[in-house]
């Protein structure tokens, strides 16, 4: 079992707290949390600090993890079906093309993340919404 | 934050505004904890008896909506007694006589019966707040979710700059960002009106360096705010202006936004849905199509935690199926129509995104990595530019003659008040142990053992017995737009005639019943205040049944297969 | 003397981070990986909160154990600091539950052991101070406002002797005020 230490930065809620995870990198498993000295957190953590990462294995409590793309082919409510990922970026790429043809930029809304998904993912979406697509419709939940 | 969190231990005193620490961020709270050791003064206000109310001096539990007449109060009083600092007001600020005008009529004694709050105690948190120094202010959702939230910010600004708390360490005033990387989404520029930065879209000057760095003309119109889109989807006449596309990234409409029957029809009706995302959720329901991403733990980059401190997020272990980093899956949409975009790495995009914004400039991945994150601003790429633990330094502000504006409003009721038919009022808070809309924190075991749905609702004693309902009972929950059922927790720390549930939940889903009402600057709903009815469900096994099947529907529509028939 | 953990109300945010720590350290690390439906989560603290006060409340891992004397299979013994339960011998007829005047005794199930008719068995559960865990009681070390904080022998004594002198100087105040202790 190779075991390895990870420092990482929390991803629950605005408090930045620092992370060292022990992993078993040949199960490609966490073994355990702890709290490192972090600047905002200083050696310490919440419940979800410690005990909140175990969804990665996909324990199927609430929701399943997504692992594949899928497209609804015929429309709205019907069944979903599994695709290459060739297949729906152009899907995507075909779709909002023709929309933005037919109505214009401004009828293209898109969002940014402010979970787990970072800073750089949230540049580039607004770079994408304002440059690719040409509107400023993009937002976020921090309002919510 | 104006200021950086481990500076918060060590106010004179805090103003803890609409702010429930321990259950948002623990981990401030505990600094809020260890201040209160070192002898910091506390003003807690919060209609509920929050941890943070229950070490306090004084606890100020005004009547929800009142927020801002509390406020002007606060400011009025400062001001009569002669406690302001009148050379900061004078040197560092603009606006004051305008201020003065508006905040002349808040007595004490004319807030009392609006905020349910004896004037001498007003007078005492007031004087308190402006006689310790250094004093801070925190607030949190119980501010920004009102109909007037910006007003109440802005409010709260003004009793900071009435005092001189601005300018040096452990004062100012602090929005305690409640997701991960709120703050984050706000510095990249994922707003309708600026570009990463902070930098305005309707600026022509900063529109032609953008224009210029992405080779590409760019639109001098504020964008369509989040909360807009169902009404943009359903009810906007002009074919140009409605929403045909909507391209969800990492966010939850169907879960996380108010009147949930209305964000259901608009994403039904809207032409093309795109969802982003690493787990299956209700908005998938209605996408045309889903784009499975890593999650935290499987890939890296950087995150901005409230006070402003860029970090570091590290891959923790390998994604298992077929899955992308976010970053990569817009990269390749973007080429696929023709703009390509190409990048090695998350450093790459950073890069480019610190050479557009003078703020973050110097925040180097070199640096986040040696000095273990900074605080921006940080303008110079030198090793010496360690970022910025607070603002305003000096009392300089980020405006063109570098002073303050003082900006005074008045108070209104909340938009819907108590009725005959509705005679509770109900706010949203949150869940200690869960998060957001709980894709993540409901499927991690240990959480999950310790709340599960339907969650509770929080109501007076009084109130239960009047109900004749019992701790742990199934309710069911009313407003105007819908209903829910979830178990009551008699609790002292509420008042009587307000209930307050958890907005985590899937059965006990409290946003089916909250209003979309919106605040006219920042567009955020009024989720801290709507009328609701709670009724007693007579029959709590066939309701204990219910929740049951309920909750295996979601898991089945989920896609898990839970033995009972195929997942779809 | 008998060891315990105290809780700080004026430290407790009441957030529950000990009632996690205690079933994870007494379920083991594999609890992140099982079947979520498999293990048991009974915590051997509860938080209890009132209008004035948030704290966990636990075994206090007394004397002269109320609960000790009210078994009748001999299944609760002191050893090593602590008071302790001998599941296997428990039968869970509940008198330590109500001999306890602090509530710190559950009847828990035992998941996966099984009785004659297939019912589940169930015992007494309380805190035992994380016996033969490395690194002392989970709860303690998990809090992340040191709320909580193990009580020895030691302790206590020390506590003693700074309550004695504080005593002793309000005595000498008393008569000589003026001297300021």
């Amino acid at each position: 079992m190779a075991l390895k230490q990870v420092q990482t930065t929390c991803p629950y809620c605005g408090a930045g707290c620092q992370i060292m995870f022990t992993v078993d990198a040949d199960a490609n498993k966490i073994v355990e949390a702890v709290p490192a000295p972090g600047r905002t957190n200083d050696g310490t953590l919440c419940l979800k600090g410690h005990y909140g990462w175990d969804y990665l294995n996909d324990p199927q409590i609430l929701t399943k993890r997504l692992r594949k793309p899928m497209i609804r082919k015929g429309g709205k409510r019907s069944p979903l079906e599994e695709v290459s990922w060739e297949e729906a970026i152009s899907y995507v790429a075909k779709k909002l093309s023709e929309i933005k043809e037919k109505y214009g930029p401004d009828s293209i809304m898109g969002t940014g993340s402010a979970r787990g998904a970072g800073n750089e993912a949230n540049y580039l979406m607004q770079k994408f919404m304002r440059a690719t697509i040409g509107t400023n419709n993009v937002d976020h939940c921090a309002r919510i | 934050m104006s200021m950086g969190i481990p500076e918060v231990e060590d106010a004179g005193c805090l103003l803890c505004f609409g702010y429930n620490g321990a259950d948002s961020h623990p981990i401030v709270a505990r600094r809020i904890v260890r201040g209160r050791q070192k002898g910091m003064k506390i003003i807690c206000v919060d209609p509920r008896v929050t941890e943070t109310a229950r070490i306090s001096d004084i606890h100020l539990q005004l009547k929800g909506g009142s927020n801002l007449a509390l406020v002007n109060a606060m400011a009025h009083v400062i001001w009569e007694e002669g406690l302001t600092d009148d050379r900061f007001i004078q040197e560092h600020t603009k606006g004051y006589d305008e201020f003065l005008k508006v905040i002349e009529k808040y007595t004490p004694e004319y807030a009392e019966p609006i905020t349910h709050i004896p004037a001498d105690m007003i007078r005492q948190a007031a004087r308190m707040y402006a006689t310790t120094k250094p004093a801070m202010i925190l607030y949190g959702m119980g501010v920004c979710q009102f109909s007037q939230a910006v007003d109440v910010v802005k409010g709260l600004a003004n009793l900071a700059l009435m005092t001189g708390n601005f300018g040096g360490p452990s004062m100012g005033i602090g929005p305690v960002r409640g997701q991960n990387n709120v703050q984050g989404a706000c510095d990249m520029g994922a707003l309708p009106n600026s570009y990463p930065g902070y930098q305005n879209v309707t600026v022509p000057e900063i529109r032609e360096k953008f224009e210029k760095a992405w080779g590409v003309p760019l639109s001098d119109k504020v964008g369509c705010p989040i909360t807009h889109v169902p009404h943009r989807i359903l009810h906007e006449k002009d074919e140009k202006k409605r929403i045909h596309a909507y391209y969800i990234f990492g966010e939850d409409p169907a879960q996380s936004d108010p009147d949930l029957a209305e964000v259901r029809e608009a994403l039904d009706k809207c032409d093309f849905v795109v969802m982003q995302d690493i787990y299956m959720n209700k908005t998938g329901l209605y996408a045309d199509v889903i784009l499975p991403a890593t999650a935290w733990g499987e890939n890296e980059g950087v995150y901005t935690c409230a006070d402003r401190g860029f970090q570091r997020f590290r891959k923790l272990i390998e994604p298992e199926g077929d899955l992308k980093p976010d970053w990569q899956i817009i990269a390749e949409i973007s080429t696929a129509m023709g703009y390509p975009m190409n990048y090695k790495n998350t450093e790459e995009i950073w890069n480019e995104m610190i050479d557009l914004c003078p703020s973050f400039a110097g925040a180097t991945y070199e640096k986040l990595e040696k000095y273990n994150g900074v605080q921006w601003p940080c303008r110079d790429k030198s090793m010496e530019d360690k970022g910025t633990p607070y603002l305003h330094k000096g009392g300089n502000f980020a405006t063109a003659d570098k002073k303050a504006l003082f900006y005074g409003t008045d108070w209104h009721p909340p938009l819907e008040m108590e009725n005959d038919e509705y005679p509770m009022s109900l706010s949203t808070v949150r869940e200690v142990g869960h998060y957001s809309v709980r894709t993540m924190t409901g499927n991690c075991r240990m959480l999950r053992s310790l709340e599960d749905e339907p969650g509770w609702v929080q109501m007076n004693p009084d109130d239960c017995k009047r109900l004749n309902l019992e701790k742990g009972e199934l309710v069911k929950i009313l407003s105007k737009r819908g209903y829910c059922i979830t178990r009551c927790l008699p609790t002292e720390r509420v008042k009587p005639g307000a209930t307050y549930m958890t907005y985590q939940w899937w059965i006990g889903a409290c946003n089916e019943l909250t209003l979309a009402n919106l605040d006219p600057i920042s567009n955020t709903p009024e989720y801290k205040y709507c009328a609701c009815r709670v009724e007693k469900i007579e029959d709590q096994e066939w309701a204990e049944r219910h929740v049951k099947e309920l909750y295996d529907d979601i898991r089945v529509q989920m896609g898990i297969d839970t033995g009972k028939g195929a997942a779809s | 003397m008998n060891y315990f953990v105290k809780g700080n109300p004026d430290l407790c945010i009441g957030c529950r981070t000990c009632m996690i720590g205690c079933v994870v350290v007494h379920e083991g690390k594999h609890i992140f990986e099982v079947d979520p439906d498999s293990y048991n989560f009974n915590p051997r603290l509860h938080m209890v909160k009132t209008a004035k006060i948030s704290v966990p409340v636990q075994c206090k891992h007394c004397e002269n154990p109320a609960c000790m004397a009210a078994c009748p299979v001999q299944a609760i013994y002191q050893e090593d600091h602590r008071v302790l339960i001998n599941t296997d011998k428990c039968i869970g007829c509940k008198a330590c539950a109500t001999a306890c005047p602090f509530g710190a005794i559950d009847i828990v199930s035992l998941a996966g052991t099984r009785q004659a008719d297939g019912s589940e068995r169930k015992v007494a559960n309380k805190c035992d101070l994380c016996n033969n865990i490395a690194g002392g009681p989970a709860c303690v070390r998990v809090c992340p406002t040191q709320a909580l904080s193990l009580v020895t022998e030691e302790d206590l004594g020390g506590a003693m002797e700074k309550k004695r002198m504080e005593a002793a100087r309000n005595a000498y105040m008393e008569i000589h005020p003026q001297n300021g202790g």
